[in-house]
């Protein structure tokens, strides 16, 4: 027997799936070792496979950079810019995030200042070289390094995107003199211009990159040592998997490496089932998490902000609010409030038990029956309702309402919060939500979605099958990808479509050698393209894809329908301009479809009946155990679905059925 | 705790978030479409979603100066013209400074929303247009009068009832120097505003007219009690400050601003009486953007976390001399009104820090330090060319931590400065240098900031524009600290000669080769610099942030 066998590696608990030669499936949870993360995966993979050396396929998600980052524990960094220009970096563009504020500070950079150093050199704004590199500026630079033990540097020269050759150059002078110190060069992280931006990338690059490369090279060797000798993926943070080599040597994305196993489900998902219009959202326990399937593609975007640090580079488009199970309901000025702080899993909602005081959404759900008192965890948990009681009672007095008025409450305002997150990157960029499916998942998130669903009615809602542990399912349906850019502006009236494909063959051989170099055959390569454009003298820009074979003028009609679409105009006869030429380049991994699920069952999913409120009333309230309901199985709401890694809550006016994956279909009653 | 009945904090919570998520939804269709770096970049614009009488019930951050002056506009115009002067379909624009108050490079866009044939309010946005065919590029540094600062639009519709007047937007695009970035800048605030009417109206359709009605009065109501609860919280008393710009830009005379603020239970008031007349030079401004700054100094002392809405500002008043550099009249020119604001704006914090300890800060730099250049682009056979920058500086230090080093002036909020790499691209200009301006920040216990310093050198003959102020009155320092340093302006023309005379200068031709070195001011520093931790001192020293 052989498997395929994914970790999401999480800050508390390690969520595995694993899949056999025919598409099934199980799912595994056990706590994080954050010490050693491969001893988790191990310990759960034994519980799962008998014989690691069994297993065929191994990819994982993992926070081991982004922690690093977040704890500031990655490794001293130098920074190497261009001589007179290096407080770019410090000086971080000197905008403020807050306006109100006069006590505003920047937010922390990586690299303090007396670790920026400066190189004499200069290119042109087009790239030719006006000074060329001193070499004797290294000299100190190469001593500070030896002398402090420094492990990382980041070489951020202007222009470096239009002409790398200063670049390699520095890469090739601190190699020879210091082996065995990461160099990260910011042409290679994101050749895009705007250098703070891009040297920030650089760096944290660099700052990452010799925990990321420790922690792979542990990991290798623990799953070695089991049995498992076939190569180790990586999630990257474009949502593609990479081989344990090529993320050694880009570190930075494996950044967001865990979130998008979610998106990458919502692909699968659209491709199994033809619903090829998906809102996914991910609620746990402080935030929640969404992305956006158009046409069966997760949505990209190229720059993010980490703790107020930017980053350009290819990565799924997630937006996070601050709204979860653990949200806390508060007045101020005599209104009431829900979130964005979060009690956290410490003290935690009041009914853990463990001193927390102020009611959240999960006491709210608690308190009006959709989530049972010993529905966490299959019943390992038992929560305390009498103490979420009390809580709702004191808070209720404050604001004139009842417990169960300000349960309701609690919810529906932390519904609207986030509905009005899932209008922003619906109907903020054009689109219409109506026409989407709804994919929930996480712990909390199917307890929620079919309310969300109706605030901006979606009339149809799925719930995959083991929806608590859904990103490692999705990171098992990733293929290979790396993504590639190059900035190349220039306007479109003067781009003729072969100049456009030599930019793009370029791209693509690039792409080609990387996939080859990770054992990828020709035969299972594919690339997309896309080119960043936008209306002369404007700033951002749009992705737009471009097929093969198209003319410029088809792809300039794409940007004038897609502008129109998000800005409500167009601008037709404007002169249109490229920015970046980008590529995406997938290894196909010959994946086995997923099984069918559930197809006999005998027992009735019915477990027991519970009081429930929806909407101010009480109903009686099937509890359905979701392993026993059988595809092809009908249901009525309301109806409480309960499984161990989340419950879902269906009120009244929708109808459910089972797919003949297994997945859970919601569906709005039209009658309702 | 709702007044009314038509709805409960549940709903009246929910409606409130809304109005938020619309107003940033808003926002971002302005900045993703405009066209001009000034907005895109400089984030100079503000949107605005107001009831039927004007009032606010969402603002995106934005420009800072543009606080609660959207609504003034819409109101100044039904007391003069009728409400029912705004028609479903219409879009009314504005930049008259003295209605709209600033100076006539912002564009302020009016448009009514409609739901089931009832104006219900409106979606505005107000953005900096880069050129509005003034008698220089950009914005002159030497008006003397509104007629030489461009395109003067009392309300003006460019859509009447839905159809575009092409006659109207035609004779802007023809008189500005960009006629086509301006048309699309326009358009972006066309697109913030139909952003916003469509997610208003869908926000009606789901809850009624009545029930927003009822939760906008009880959002209201919360800001007005928190903020009166907060007044209440400052010792009544009246508390004075007083500075003065350099000058005008067209005589040496120092421009005085005097400020008298008096707090009275839950009551503020500030008078400006005693503050200059209206000057010739261009820093004059109308009366509401006057309140609109007094605003912005009144959010950074009271409750500044709370979001704008109809319920703020219910407890400030505020009054100016008619005549005076803060409620000028035609013909006065208004081009660079927001030195005065600036100043007043800290006259606000230094006069109140004594009262509000744990929100004082010395003073920053204070000013916008603008560089301007223009020219005809040799690399681009000739294409013309403007770029505006407003440069970072120190700010002031506060108990407990040293003032920020290179950070955007006050009044221009979350403004960033312009990539070099994209100056270059899109200018015949080189920044040579760009770094923290060495020991400018005031000494103290905790030092002030550090301002910048900022180095082109020009590739081509070009025109060079600079309005730099406050080095008569620098950033003060608090409780002992020293002040920070003055700014400074190098210009090294090509021929080897060194000009080091001026702060302000209007369109002067400099050869190619010529390099302009531009140095910002510091912050003020906080308490006696005898105290200074040691580990800041050695951790400066090590950094390079004192010498």
């Amino acid at each position: 027997m052989k498997y395929r066998v994914s970790a999401d590696i999480g800050g508390t608990f390690t969520d595995l799936v694993i899949q056999g030669q025919n598409g099934e499936v199980e799912i595994g949870k056990v706590p994080t070792t954050s010490e050693n993360p491969a001893l988790g995966v191990l310990a759960g993979i034994d519980q799962l496979v008998e014989n690691p050396s069994d297993i065929d396929f191994f990819v994982h998600g993992t926070t081991v950079g982004l922690n690093a980052f977040l704890e500031r524990r990655g490794a001293r960094t130098l920074l190497l810019m261009t001589r007179g220009v290096s407080d770019t970096y410090t000086i971080a563009r000197g905008h403020r995030e807050e306006l109100y504020k006069l006590h505003y500070r920047k937010p922390e950079q990586l690299v303090p200042r007396a670790d920026v150093h400066e190189v004499t050199e200069r290119l042109n704004w087009d790239g030719s070289v006006e000074t060329p590199l001193d070499q004797a500026d290294f000299a100190p630079i190469i001593e500070k390094v030896k002398a402090e033990g420094i492990k990382a540097i980041a070489v951020c020269f202007l222009h470096a995107y239009a002409n790398p050759k200063h670049e390699l150059l520095a890469r090739e002078i601190l190699q020879e003199a210091l082996p065995g110190v990461s160099v990260s060069l910011s042409h290679r992280v994101a050749s895009e211009w705007r250098e703070y931006e891009r040297a920030s990338s650089t760096v944290m690059d660099a700052y990452v990159a010799p925990v990321v490369e420790l922690y792979l090279e542990t990991l290798k060797q623990e799953l070695v040592k089991s049995g498992m000798d076939k190569t180790v993926h990586i999630m990257s943070s474009a949502g593609g998997a990479m081989t344990d080599r090529s993320a050694a040597a880009h570190p930075i994305s494996t950044l967001l490496s865990g979130p998008v196993g979610g998106s990458i489900g919502g692909c699968e998902l659209a491709k199994q089932t033809g619903l090829e219009n998906l809102l996914c959202v991910d609620m746990g326990g402080t935030s929640f998490d969404l992305s956006l399937v158009i046409d069966g593609e997760a949505q990209m975007t190229s720059e993010t902000v980490l703790e107020g640090l930017p980053l350009l580079m290819s990565i799924v488009a997630i937006e996070t609010v601050g709204a979860g199970g653990g949200s806390v309901a508060w007045i101020e000025g005599g209104g009431l409030r829900v979130g964005p702080r979060s009690a956290g899993s410490y003290p935690g909602p009041v009914c853990y038990g463990r001193g927390g005081s102020e009611p959240t959404v999960t006491d709210a759900n608690l308190f009006l029956g959709r989530l049972g008192a010993e529905s966490l965890l299959d019943g390992k948990m038992t929560l305390d309702l009498d103490g979420t009681k009390a809580a709702m009672k004191a808070l209720g007095d404050q604001v004139g309402l009842s417990e169960k008025g300000l349960a309701e409450g609690i919810i529906a305002i932390s519904n609207a919060k986030m509905a009005d997150a899932m209008r922003t990157i619906t109907v903020g960029q054009g689109i219409d939500p109506r026409e989407f499916t709804l994919v929930a998942f996480g712990g909390a998130g199917p307890m929620h979605a079919v309310e969300l669903a109706a605030e901006l009615d979606i009339k149809r809602i799925l719930i995959p099958p083991y929806p608590g542990t859904f990103s490692a399912w999705g990171m098992l349906q990733s293929e290979i990808r790396h993504d590639l850019s190059t900035n190349f502006v220039s306007l479109m009236s003067d781009c003729s479509e072969a100049k456009l494909q030599g930019l793009f063959d370029d791209l693509i051989e690039r792409g080609r050698s990387v996939l080859d170099g990770e054992n990828v055959t020709a035969e299972r390569m594919s690339f997309e393209h896309s080119i960043d454009l936008r209306y002369l003298g404007q700033e951002y820009t749009l992705r737009v894809t471009v097929e093969d074979g198209e003319t410029i003028a088809q792809v300039l009609e794409r940007f004038h329908a897609l502008y129109e679409r998000r800005y409500g105009h167009s601008m037709r006869e404007g002169e249109v301009e490229m920015i970046n030429t980008r590529v995406a380049a997938f290894g196909d991994f010959n994946r086995p479809g997923t099984a069918p699920m559930n197809e006999a069952v005998d027992a009735s999913p019915e477990r027991a009946r519970r009081d429930v409120t929806f909407g101010g009333e009480q109903y009686d309230t099937p509890i359905l155990k979701r392993a026993l309901m059988a595809s092809g199985s009908e249901y009525q709401s309301p109806a409480i679905v309960e499984e161990e890694s989340a419950t879902t809550v269906v009120p009244p006016g929708y109808s459910i059925t089972i797919d003949a994956l297994g997945n859970m279909i919601i569906a709005l009653e039209e009658s309702a | 705790m709702s007044s009314e009945t038509a709805t409960n904090p549940v709903t009246t919570e929910i409606i409130r978030n809304a109005f938020i998520a619309i107003a940033e939804d808003m926002n971002a269709a302005l900045i993703r479409s405009a066209y001009t770096p000034i907005i895109y970049e400089g984030k100079d614009c503000a949107v605005g979603l107001l009831d039927e009488k004007g009032d606010v019930l969402g603002q995106s951050l934005g420009l800072p100066l543009f606080l609660g002056n959207l609504s003034l506009c819409v109101q100044i115009i039904a007391e003069e013209k009728g409400w029912d002067y705004y028609e479903e379909g219409d879009c009314i624009l504005l930049n008259d400074s003295y209605i709209a108050g600033t100076h006539l490079n912002d564009i302020t866009v009016i448009m009514p929303i409609f739901w089931r044939g009832e104006r219900i309010g409106f979606a505005t946005s107000r953005a900096h247009w880069l050129d509005v065919g003034a008698k220089d590029p950009a914005t002159p540094t030497d008006a003397t009068e509104i007629y030489q600062e461009g395109m003067r639009w009392p309300p003006t519709k460019v859509y009447r009832k839905g159809e575009p007047q092409t006659d109207i937007l035609t004779f802007m695009k023809v008189n500005s120097r960009f006629g086509d970035a301006l048309l699309g800048d326009l358009h972006a605030q066309i697109a913030a505003g139909r952003t916003g009417q469509k997610r208003m109206t869908e926000l009606l359709d789901r809850f009624g007219l009545e029930t927003v009605t009822a939760a906008k009065h009880d959002i209201f109501a919360q800001s007005e009690r928190m903020e009166k609860e907060a007044i209440r919280a400052i010792a009544d008393g009246e508390y004075f400050a007083e500075g003065m710009l350099d000058n005008d830009g067209l005589s040496d005379d120092p421009v005085p601003v005097k400020l008298k603020a008096t707090v009275l239970g839950e009551e503020m008031e500030l008078d400006l009486e005693g503050s200059s007349p209206q000057t010739i030079g261009g820093v004059n401004c109308g009366f509401t953007q006057t309140i609109s700054a007094a605003r912005v100094a009144f959010k950074l002392l009271i409750n500044p976390e709370r979001p704008v809405d109809g319920g703020t500002f219910k407890a400030l008043t505020v009054k100016a001399p008619e005549g005076s550099i803060f409620r000028a009249q035609e013909p006065a020119a208004c081009s660079w009104y927001f030195s005065s604001l600036g100043l007043l704006i800290d006259m606000v914090v230094k006069a109140l820090s004594p009262a509000l300890p744990e929100r004082a800060a010395a003073a920053h730099y204070g000013d916008s330090m603008v560089t301007t250049f223009s020219g005809l682009d040799q690399r681009r056979d000739g294409e013309f060319f403007v770029s505006v920058e407003a440069n970072c500086g120190g700010w002031g230090a506060w108990e407990g931590h040293d003032g920020q080093d290179c950070l955007i002036n006050n009044v221009n909020g979350s403004f960033r400065d312009y990539p070099i790499e994209l100056y270059e691209h899109r200018y015949p200009i080189k920044i040579r240098r760009y770094g923290i301006r060495t020991n400018s920040g005031g000494q103290g216990k905790y030092r002030g900031g550090n301002g910048c310093f900022r180095e082109y050198e020009v590739e081509q003959d070009v025109a060079l524009s600079l309005w730099f102020e406050r080095s008569k009155t620098t950033a003060w320092g608090l409780r002992g600290g020293s002040a920070g340093m003055p700014p400074k302006v190098t210009i090294t023309l090509a021929d080897g000669e060194v000009d080091q005379s001026t702060l302000k200068v209007n369109a002067r031709t400099v050869q190619a080769g010529s390099r302009i070195l531009i140095e910002t001011g510091g912050g003020g520093g906080f308490g006696n610099a005898s105290q200074r931790p040691a580990d800041l001192t050695k951790s400066d020293r090590q950094n390079h942030y004192t010498d």
